[in-house]
């Protein structure tokens, strides 16, 4: 019931926003929306049992295989929960950028969020699919029509970029539903029961991962990324990197680890000197980057760099370490991209090099940029400091040099972010005409995000106990494995 | 059966319509006949019999591919109204023609017999030759009538050769007999036998356009009144390719010929899709991709497997539903782009009439293959089905020449929802924009619940 109203809600209020197009009262309408989800995402996390729930399960469309399966395990009502309570951020963001046709904005977001929860509760192979795709859709206009230069062609690159990797994983689903005993099914609990040979798990591997590695993105499938995340409308980027990005890694779980195990077992090594190769190439863009926006895309994929490498240390720790991380880099970009925003909105321009001194004019928002930031570098008692210590030790347990260089991208990326810092807010005053500090607005969105940040940094028990079981039980087959 | 009677009569009877100057009658009576076919063949449903002397089978595939594909010219003749609206003479002949061709796409729908497929194939075609040239005036009408009149006639030559051929070793015109022969010779058949299928299939290749016999599709496509590019690219392929399975379901292919056939297949999807990309003109891009889609149909028939039919019928059906709504998109379009055919003139369709350009979106998605549109399922079907017959490799293949179809449907939508400095003056008619609906809402609702052949 609350489930169906996760998917449902948004739904309607898109297609509201859409037919009915109120534009004065848009944005109200679409946080209310995501407010009440918000709300039953709590509600659903505070009834959870601990083990998984299937919520419902029926035929659709038996001639594919297509069948309506919702529920979630631990994992998944933790992607429910970031989507939901990400989402009333991103909307937020639209009361101060002000983009035209504001109603349009709101129902491609919602719509967005809807298919999003979809993806994160299918239980069925299909369905995921389906939800994946159409996740794509609503961002595709998102992009096109409220883009920056060059939109029509980055749009364009980046969904059949997506795609790309979208008909991989349909290849490799087609080819997986097929070993299921007849009459074939796509449900995951058919898929993670087949136990396919070794050779075929090699080549398998690759096409399921290649869609979710575009998805991360990792190195060497990034290059859609930078240009994408800068080019979009903040909402969007916001959409793209603090929740689509999350798919990648719940697909991973999803498909995976539990399909081809021993693929995973044979190219684990590849896929974490690419990730954390890619982290530390990453971090060193990052590092030579002159715009503001420019800079948080090529962080954002060191991280996620980071975030694949733990994942694939395969262990209690990188895995927990990668999911809590996927939570804290939601929060933490979503913070990250506001101010960009509001920076942006007040000295007019994203380059670095024409910035400065802007902390003797806007104390207030120097500080709350700061709070954002020591979440970006890990500092001990924020939230990113807990997944990156999981993930170190995951890492550290599989391979030490593995670790050493996961370490070196965390240095890195502490640097090039005080540096970045540095640049926009300290220095001599610039001599701009007085600039408007950060007002209540900002702070009613900022405190929060940063609130989060430090709560589950000192306390991350309940979010670790949510993934303690799923997380043990998939690791489970593993430990069968060897 | 009476259907075959039905529209062999109403074609006949627009004709007299048209000597009557009651061009006012033409489209209403056309309508209703053809509703009329459908409700005859929807009673033969269940009712397997043979007719003519064992030469035809109206069985229960027959019956559903007839009724989509009346369905589907019912949909072209509603068009037709607006279409046709501003052309005062032969409009009666432009309506008899197609229903005459419809009658040959029966014939091919139902045949058990190579004489019925020869004349199926002669019916349908000689009133296309025709229609191909339906604007006088036009150059390139002409020439786009001529190429396919020349062509096709060669097509048939071969095709006729391969019948004559296969009666030489079998004695036999008769499907079931052929099939017992081409049983008996197991996997190494006579060579005079397999030339006989190798010319049969040859003819067939070149109606659903696959390559090397596709050179007259874009030229055709682009110069033919876009009414009967529509008819041809929907009811005429759909037609083909049905009778086309028919042939492999019988003669179970003999490998060497399966081979050909897949090597065919293979570049049919490569060169349809990758020169599809370079397209600027609208109807040539909508031919290469109807060359594309002949690749993946192509697939279907060469697998043969049970599921073949049912997913034969849904592809192609919800191909030309999608396929019907596009052109009718496009004619809006081109006449408010002083007839410009260009993919550029689409640009400002959203912001002109919105929900013109989300229902082309609509379209346009599925045939590209996006999930909750019928086209994702269709084409999720064809890779089921090339699985399960082990083309793993030409699978693969297709999967990825997927993506390149999606990349130039994209192109479309881009340019649809770009907005423009002009805004485009585009006039809907009820009618019109009805069939556009219907066509958007018939994918989607096919997409979300589909359809199986039983």
């Amino acid at each position: 019931m609350l489930l169906a109203a996760l998917l449902l809600l948004p739904f309607a209020t898109a297609t509201l926003l859409l037919v009915a197009r109120p534009e004065a009262q848009a944005r109200m309408l679409a946080m209310a929306s995501t407010l009440v989800t918000a709300v039953v995402v709590l509600l659903l996390w505070a009834g959870h049992p601990g083990t998984a729930v299937t919520v419902v399960d029926r035929d659709w469309a038996p001639a594919i295989g297509l069948r309506l399966v919702l529920g979630y395990d631990g994992i998944a009502l933790l992607m429910l929960v970031l989507t939901g309570l990400i989402f009333p951020f991103i909307i937020g963001a639209g009361f101060k950028q002000q983009l035209d046709r504001p109603a349009t904005v709101n129902a491609l977001l919602l719509y967005a969020q809807s298919f999003l929860f979809g993806v994160f509760a299918a239980q069925n192979a299909f369905l995921f699919y389906i939800f994946y795709e159409l996740a794509l859709v609503p961002v595709f206009f998102l992009l096109l029509f409220w883009g920056g230069e060059h939109r029509r062609s980055i749009t364009v690159r980046f969904f059949l970029y997506t795609l790309l990797g979208g008909l991989s994983l349909l290849f490799g689903l087609a080819w997986c539903v097929l070993q299921t005993p007849a009459p074939y099914s796509a449900d995951f609990t058919a898929l993670h029961a087949l136990r396919l040979g070794t050779d075929v798990q090699l080549w398998l591997f690759w096409a399921l991962f290649l869609a979710f590695a575009i998805k991360l993105p990792i190195f060497p499938f990034h290059s859609w990324q930078p240009d994408t995340y800068t080019m979009a409308p903040l909402q969007g980027t916001m959409v793209l990197g603090g929740v689509m990005l999350k798919m990648g890694l719940y697909g991973i779980l999803r498909f995976v680890m539990p399909i081809v195990p021993e693929g995973v077992l044979f190219w684990r090594d590849l896929v974490i000197w690419l990730s954390i190769g890619g982290a530390l190439y990453a971090g060193a863009i990052a590092f030579r980057q002159r715009e503001l926006k420019r800079l948080v895309a090529w962080s954002s994929l060191s991280h996620v760099g980071l975030l694949c490498a733990g994942l694939f240390a395969w262990n209690s720790y990188g895995v927990s370490g990668a999911l809590y991380q996927a939570l804290a880099h939601a929060v933490l970009l979503v913070g990250l991209l506001y101010i960009v925003g509001a920076v942006t909105a007040r000295t007019g321009t994203g380059d670095l090099g024409a910035m400065g001194g802007l902390k003797l004019r806007t104390p207030r928002l120097a500080a709350l940029f700061l709070l954002v930031l020591v979440n970006a570098v890990a500092l001990p008692l924020t939230q990113s400091f807990v997944g990156e210590w999981l993930m170190f030790n995951g890492l550290w347990q599989h391979n030490g040099w593995m670790a050493f260089a996961a370490a070196c991208t965390i240095v890195l990326g502490a640097i090039y972010m005080l540096w970045a810092y540095q640049r926009v807010m300290l220095g001599p005053d610039s001599g701009r005409p007085a600039l408007a500090d950060a007002d209540r607005d900002d702070h009613l969105y900022l405190v929060p995000l940063i609130a989060v940040s430090l709560v589950l940094g000192v306390y991350p028990g309940p979010v670790l106990d949510l993934l303690e079981a799923p997380v043990q039980q998939m690791l489970n087959t593993l430990t069968a494995l060897n | 059966m009476s259907a075959l009677i039905l529209t062999s009569v109403l074609g006949v009877l627009l004709l007299y319509l048209g000597v009557f100057g009651q061009k006012r009658l033409l489209a209403p009576v056309a309508v209703l006949g053809l509703l009329g076919a459908i409700g005859v063949s929807a009673t033969g449903w269940w009712m397997d019999v043979p007719l003519f002397a064992h030469m035809v089978r109206f069985d229960n595939a027959a019956a559903a591919f007839n009724m989509a594909m009346t369905g589907l010219t019912i949909l072209l003749f509603l068009f037709g109204v607006d279409y046709y609206a501003r052309m005062e003479r032969d409009v009666a002949e432009h309506y008899a023609l197609m229903v005459f061709s419809l009658t040959g796409a029966f014939l091919l729908t139902s045949y058990t017999n190579l004489l019925v497929l020869f004349l199926g194939i002669e019916v349908l075609s000689i009133p296309l030759y025709i229609l191909a040239g339906g604007k006088k005036s036009s150059y390139r009408s002409g020439e786009a009538s001529f190429k396919y009149f020349l062509l096709g006639s060669f097509a048939t030559a071969l095709f006729l050769m391969g019948i004559a051929l296969v009666y030489g070793v079998t004695a036999s015109f008769d499907l079931g007999r052929i099939q017992e022969v081409a049983m008996a010779q197991g996997a190494a058949p006579t060579p005079l036998f397999l030339l006989g299928l190798f010319f049969i299939a040859i003819g067939l290749s070149f109606k659903v356009a696959a390559v090397p016999f596709h050179f007259w599709s874009p030229d055709v496509y682009e110069g033919a009144p876009t009414l009967v590019t529509a008819f041809m690219a929907t009811v005429v392929k759909m037609a083909a390719f049905a009778g086309f399975l028919r042939l492999v379901q019988f003669t179970a292919l003999p490998p060497t010929l399966a081979t050909a056939l897949l090597v065919m297949t293979v570049l049919t999807l490569f060169i349809g899709n990758i020169v599809a990309l370079r397209q600027t003109n609208f109807k040539r891009l909508m031919a290469y991709s109807s060359v594309a889609h002949t690749g993946f149909l192509l697939l279907v028939v060469l697998g043969n497997t049970a599921a073949s039919t049912s997913t034969l019928f849904y592809y192609t059906f919800t191909y030309g539903l999608a396929t019907v709504g596009l052109f009718v998109v496009m004619t809006l379009v081109k006449r408010a782009a002083n007839g410009s055919e260009e993919v550029r003139s689409f640009r400002g369709l959203y912001q002109a009439r919105p929900w013109l350009a989300i229902t082309a979106l609509l379209l346009l998605l599925s045939l590209a293959g996006i999930p909750l549109t019928a086209g994702f399922v269709a084409k999720y079907q064809v890779f089921l089905l090339a699985l399960q017959a082990g083309f793993l490799k030409t699978t693969v293949l297709a999967v990825a020449m997927a993506l390149v179809g999606i990349a130039y449907y994209i192109v479309v939508v881009r340019e649809a929802f770009t907005a423009d400095e002009q805004p485009l003056e585009v006039q809907v008619t009820p009618l019109n924009g009805l069939v556009v609906l219907l066509c958007g809402i018939a994918v989607v609702a096919l997409g979300v619940w589909p359809i199986q052949l039983p």
